[in-house]
């Protein structure tokens, strides 16, 4: 076993758990349903702490803890869809844990704002095939269920990580640079 | 305020009763094979006997039906909207007209007919939710997910990190608590302004909170360390899973009952 992978283990443990906090604490709730929340932000950290596939792995610990703690299952490809898999390309922010250096100022902002929205493109196109399934299932023909299913699910991801982004400069400050990924 | 205390965490409500007996697997695995047979299902008979096969879940778990269809509550607009939806837009012959609205047999009986689906589904997985516990629930997940281990799938180092999570998400509600409160006390403000605003004064809280999460994180791999934890290989459990005949008879009869309806209807 690897020297980090205890202490990461329980770090995503930690992470989701707060997930499943900021989860609960609706910034915004949409008529529709959908609700702006920083659940998000804890898979972001731990991505752009340890790496993407340590991101992956909470976003999928996530995933399941909200499946344990109360599902909302309408077909079974829109369980792999809506609880899963999303939250585990959300850890794709990861692929730029390296380019992330707020002490080199400059272009890590970019670099930041990059990683976000991958996490966030990622886990769109999830959801986003999840509502197609979904109109695709149960809506009548002769709609078009992309259309919908598009302005449905960006109409509460592009503010929950716009919130994401102005939230985490800080926290990464004080997180992943203050503690360092090197440290052990 | 933002009052935390009163949310409540899963939808567990703890009973002794034959269908929380039941090993954890197994219920997985029966809800698994009714959703499947929901969607093979094309008629109202069908529904009519998976419907009273949950029922009959319903009345053996001794969960009040109240704590049931507080489940349905989220669905039920969705429920509404396809049934409405389909009424108006599918093609046929017409049985009522409204204006420039007409209803179609077709979109009647198709309508209704979604609705029952969705209505059981939602039926079947509130059960298993309100039947079983976050933990054993993951137990469960555990157990399922070594079938996957020849792909990689660490099944154990998974099931390890959701048993953090659901026995930290008290701790930390808790501490977040603590922190609003200790902020409010310093004059923070956590309700005005628009939401940008609002955000930004969550900062003051998420820093303590995700530095203190962190410590505790650091601390428990001491602690874990310190006690030879190393990952899944040979590692025994306290609560042991085993499979007993009910849970076989219930698979076994949930099985014939899916399958004949499926075929069947």
């Amino acid at each position: 076993m690897k020297r980090n992978q205890v202490r990461i283990m329980t770090e995503i443990g930690m992470a989701v758990a707060l997930a499943a906090i900021l989860n609960f604490i609706p910034l915004w709730r949409m008529a529709q349903g959908g609700s702006v929340s920083l659940e998000m932000l804890p898979i972001l950290i731990i991505a752009l702490r340890w790496g993407a596939g340590s991101g992956m792995m909470a976003g999928v610990v996530y995933g399941l803890v909200q499946l344990a703690l109360g599902p909302f299952i309408i077909h079974p490809a829109q369980l792999v869809l809506d609880y899963p898999l999303p939250y585990m390309l959300v850890g794709l922010a990861g692929i730029f844990s390296n380019k992330i250096n707020l002490k080199a100022k400059g272009s890590t902002y970019g670099w930041l704002l990059l990683a976000v929205f991958t996490g966030g493109l990622g886990r769109f196109i999830s959801h986003f095939l999840s509502g197609i399934i979904f109109f695709a299932q149960y809506a009548p023909e002769g709609q078009s269920p992309w259309v919908y299913s598009a302005i449905y699910n960006i109409s509460y991801l592009l503010p929950s990580l716009l919130l994401c982004y102005i939230i985490i400069i800080p926290l990464i400050k004080n997180i992943v640079i203050n503690e360092g990924k090197n440290e052990r | 305020m933002i009052i935390l205390r009163n949310i409540s965490f899963g939808q567990y409500i703890p009973r002794d009763s034959f269908i929380h007996n039941l090993d954890p697997r197994i219920k997985i695995i029966i809800c698994l094979t009714v959703i499947i047979s929901l969607f093979l299902i094309t008629n109202f008979w069908g529904y009519f006997i998976l419907g009273v096969f949950i029922m009959i879940g319903i009345i053996t778990s001794r969960v009040h039906p109240k704590f049931v269809l507080r489940g349905l509550r989220p669905i039920l607009y969705i429920i509404l909207f396809t049934l409405v939806i389909h009424l108006f837009m599918t093609e046929g012959e017409v049985i009522y007209r409204l204006g420039i609205f007409k209803i179609t047999r077709e979109g009647l009986i198709k309508g209704l007919l979604i609705s029952c689906r969705l209505f059981l589904l939602i039926l079947t997985t509130s059960l298993l939710t309100l039947a079983t516990s976050p933990i054993s629930l993951t137990d469960g997940i555990e157990k399922l997910l070594v079938v996957f281990k020849f792909i990689g799938i660490p099944a154990h180092e998974i099931a390890m990190m959701m048993t953090i999570a659901l026995r930290f998400i008290p701790t930390l509600l808790e501490e977040t608590e603590k922190i609003m409160k200790a902020q409010i006390s310093r004059g923070a403000d956590f309700e005005s302004g628009n939401i940008v605003n609002r955000t930004k004064n969550l900062i003051p809280i998420l820093i303590p909170l995700f530095i203190n999460s962190f410590r505790r994180a650091d601390e428990l791999a001491i602690a874990m360390e310190a006690k030879c934890y190393r990952g899944g290989e040979g590692r025994t459990h306290y609560r042991q899973l085993k499979i007993k005949k009910a849970d076989l008879l219930t698979l076994f009869l949930t099985i014939v009952i899916t399958a004949m309806v499926s075929i069947m209807f």
